[in-house]
């Protein structure tokens, strides 16, 4: 038993908090608001070199070969600085995705690329009604000569606008599919949808008889549900992870606030109004750090509880971090209200995440009935 | 991180579990005599006072070993030994801060519950602000003499022995003219009157000193080290006890669905109801995250670290959650879980308390009210927090006003 990071996994961490202290300053994340592809080719390639992009890959794919809890050490540092860009998309929708689903060719195809910096990738888990079950897909996919022709409508796919792949999700006669598609191709639009957080860029993405070939199917036909929940729990402890980063900032940004911050001739920190709540922040903080990163390496070891774990784990980090943030606003007061202060950065990416990949409801649902009820032990 | 137990670790919970069917009390435990002996059996398998050093009977054992024997009792619904202040508190004090002379004559004696002992810590007007208690200890020159009163004094009807903190001198800032003692609760000036709760039953004590005696030998660290031996102490037990609070927890998590499945709300099964479900899934999803916590505390204290200021956190952590649970436990079962007598037994929740018949959810209810407050209020828990861990500035204070404290 062993619930500690490793030296190495400490010494990645304070890497990657390195570098983004560098190259993402709150004044690179604002200039990157107005930025057409909205990320920095720079920071991209320097995640390449620093292998962050294929860090969760097989070595014979580029990769790193680590684990989730790495992955999460490195999504928390993310979440810290509000990093714009797909890496999220790109390694954790794409790369997992293809690492869950892929064969071998395709693996080697993609997630080389994408570990070099060449490609990005996301996924589109999600339609116009919002169920992330995948059950719900309606989007289709027929048969056409070797390939297939997709046709729907999905919604709220990150980065999709800069990515070279996209892992679709779509019925086929057989049952649920996964397919790889090129967002820029014949058939698929893409259309913008701005939420708060600039940090984060959505896309619409409609596929009208959109074409793809024999090889870009993942798996057999209909085979795709348990890859899509399998990515569903990864990326929602991934988001996770990221939460935790954006809490953990906002405490962080609160507390010093607290210290300076003089009202009626004392620092606020020293009322105990503002001191308690600070207190709740950080329980909320270390428990979601227990819940993200207990889920990252049940996932990855493969324990009997990591679908229970996931589901714990998003469900308690979406509240963690709802309250953390929020309450940093109420802890900064006018101060942190203002479009120049950069509180707003973490507390909108937080709140960005907190619908997707499951919100909190969804994953008491699933959890009520695989662990609480023993239903179905969903995905085991 | 690797958060499987080890080959080792499952192989004693194995021993234990097998020695538990074997050796747990086939009949309810009634009198202190069955408890009494159901402790020295514990004690005799290597059980009780397990991290303490050997040669005071300790077992020297690992954190993690004493976790999992405290998570094999809760599994079974073991009966609680006796002195469970002298071997979570007064025991590692005097491990401690203790002479050589008081190892040996008191440690022992705590283990095989020989003598039972309590805590003198709260007074009627020192609560959250323990270090303005007013009881006084007066040097005799071989003895000290002991007047005041102190209240919330767990087990002080049955104790022989008492761990004291009284004042040793008035005329310095209140936290440093404290003195920690050992006193025999065994003589003419010591009243001890039983306590009524708001569970109806009386688990606390009201203690009255009168020119009471302690010797100048049971004396526990210098003159004036009474609080800070105080604060080392508060935290002792809670790492041990971990694992075993959220087996508790998830027990009683599975009478409340085993309840909620029996129960009926418009024509529908309760547990159908998506939001009993919602309610569940929140309570469970925050046992479990308190699991995972217990197995940080756990890595710490295997490491040989203390969670110091920590434990401040994870005491508030359960000890609120333990209060939604209750009343989420309380809204789902209606006014069965308000019955101290006469509830059919799906809607009983069988915990065993000191008091074998009071076991139902109104008195587990009823008890979560006293977690956010013992041991350090919340109030208190997050002023530690603030000021220790996330370093805020310290409030101004009545009693610090001139740099006195």
């Amino acid at each position: 038993m062993n619930f500690s990071f490793s030296d190495d996994q400490i010494l990645l961490k304070n890497s990657v908090r390195a570098a983004l202290d560098e190259q993402c300053k709150p004044a690179h994340v604002r200039a990157m608001f107005d930025d057409p592809k909205g990320y920095g080719d720079a920071l991209w390639g320097e995640m390449a070199k620093l292998g962050w992009l294929g860090l969760p890959f097989a070595e014979e794919q580029g990769g790193a070969g680590l684990g989730l809890v790495e992955l999460a050490l490195v999504l928390e540092e993310m979440g810290r600085a509000a990093y714009p860009g797909p890496f999220f998309g790109t390694v954790v929708l794409g790369g997992l995705g293809l690492m869950l689903g892929g064969s071998d060719a395709q693996k080697d195809k993609w997630l080389s690329a994408i570990a070099s910096g060449k490609a990005r990738a996301t996924a589109a888990l999600v339609e116009e009604q919002l169920d992330w079950n995948p059950a719900s897909t309606a989007a289709t996919a027929e048969k056409s000569g070797s390939g297939w022709t997709l046709s729907g409508l999905k919604r709220f796919v990150p980065w999709a606008h800069v990515a070279d792949v996209v892992l679709v999700p779509a019925r086929s006669p057989e049952g649920v599919s996964l397919f790889l598609v090129d967002p820029k191709s014949a058939g698929v639009t893409l259309k913008p949808m701005v939420g708060i957080d600039l940090t984060t860029r959505w896309s619409e993405m409609r596929l009208d008889k959109a074409a793809v070939g024999a090889d870009a199917i993942l798996g057999a036909p209909g085979t795709a549900g348990p890859v899509v929940e399998a990515l569903l729990r990864r990326a929602a402890v991934m988001a996770s992870a990221e939460m935790l980063g954006a809490a953990r900032r906002c405490l962080d940004m609160s507390v010093e606030y607290a210290k300076v911050r003089e009202q009626f001739g004392q620092p606020i920190g020293s009322y105990q109004a503002i001191r308690h709540r600070c207190a709740e922040m950080l329980v909320e903080a270390e428990n979601a750090h227990a819940a993200v990163y207990y889920a990252a390496w049940a996932l990855t070891a493969g324990a009997e509880d990591a679908a229970i774990a996931s589901s714990i784990c998003k469900s308690y980090v979406n509240e963690a971090a709802r309250k953390v943030c929020g309450d940093s606003i109420q802890v900064h007061g006018g101060i942190g209200f203002t479009w120049e202060y950069d509180l707003h950065l973490y507390f909108k990416r937080a709140k960005a995440l907190e619908p997707l990949y499951g919100d909190a409801a969804y994953h008491r649902e699933l959890l009520v009935r695989g662990q609480v009820l023993h239903y179905d032990n969903v995905g085991k | 991180m690797d958060l499987n137990y080890t080959p080792e670790d499952i192989a004693f919970r194995k021993q234990v579990r097998t020695w538990l069917e074997q050796n747990l009390p086939k009949k309810e435990i009634r009198t202190l005599e069955d408890r009494l002996a159901w402790h020295r059996k514990l004690y005799e398998a290597g059980y009780l006072g397990m991290g303490w050093p050997k040669e005071y009977g300790g077992g020297g054992a690992r954190p993690m070993e004493q976790a999992i024997v405290s998570d094999e009792l809760a599994r079974a619904n073991a009966p609680a030994p006796s002195n469970s202040l002298g071997i979570g508190i007064v025991g590692p004090t005097i491990v401690v801060h203790g002479t050589e002379a008081q190892k040996k004559r008191y440690l022992r004696k705590i283990l095989t519950a020989e003598e039972l002992w309590c805590q003198l810590y709260s007074e009627p007007n020192a609560g959250s602000d323990l270090a303005a208690l007013k009881t006084s200890a007066v040097d005799q020159g071989d003895h000290f003499i002991v007047n005041g009163q102190k209240i919330w004094t767990s087990g002080g009807k049955i104790a022989d022995w008492g761990l004291l903190l009284a004042r040793t001198d008035t005329k310095v800032a209140k936290h440093k003219g404290i003195t920690c003692f050992l006193m025999n609760m065994r003589q003419p000036g010591v009243d001890v009157r039983p306590l009524k709760q708001i569970t109806g039953s009386s688990e606390f004590c009201e203690v009255f000193m009168t020119n009471a005696r302690v010797e100048k030998s049971d004396q526990i660290g210098k003159l004036g080290e009474g609080w800070a031996i105080a604060q080392t102490t508060l935290g002792y037990e809670r790492g041990g006890r971990a694992l075993a609070r959220i087996t508790n927890y998830a027990s009683h998590f599975s009478r409340l669905v085993g309840a909620a499945k029996r129960m009926r709300r418009h024509g529908k099964p309760l547990i159908e109801d998506p939001v009993v479900r919602q309610k569940l899934g929140r309570i469970w999803s925050e046992i479990e995250v308190e699991r995972y916590q217990a197995l940080r505390t756990l890595t710490l204290l295997e490491r040989g670290e203390h969670p110091g200021a920590g434990g401040s956190l994870t005491k508030l952590s359960y000890s609120e959650l333990e209060k939604r649970f209750m009343e989420l436990a309380l809204e789902i079962l209606g006014p069965y879980g308000q019955l101290t007598e006469g509830a059919p037994e799906e809607f009983q929740l069988e915990v065993e308390t000191a008091v074998a018949e009071q076991g139902s959810w109104a008195y587990a209810y009823l008890w979560s009210r006293a977690g956010t407050i013992y041991a350090g209020s919340s109030e208190i828990q997050k002023n530690v927090i603030g000021e220790r861990i996330l370093g805020l500035p310290k409030e101004t204070r009545a009693d610090r006003v001139g740099g006195k404290a």
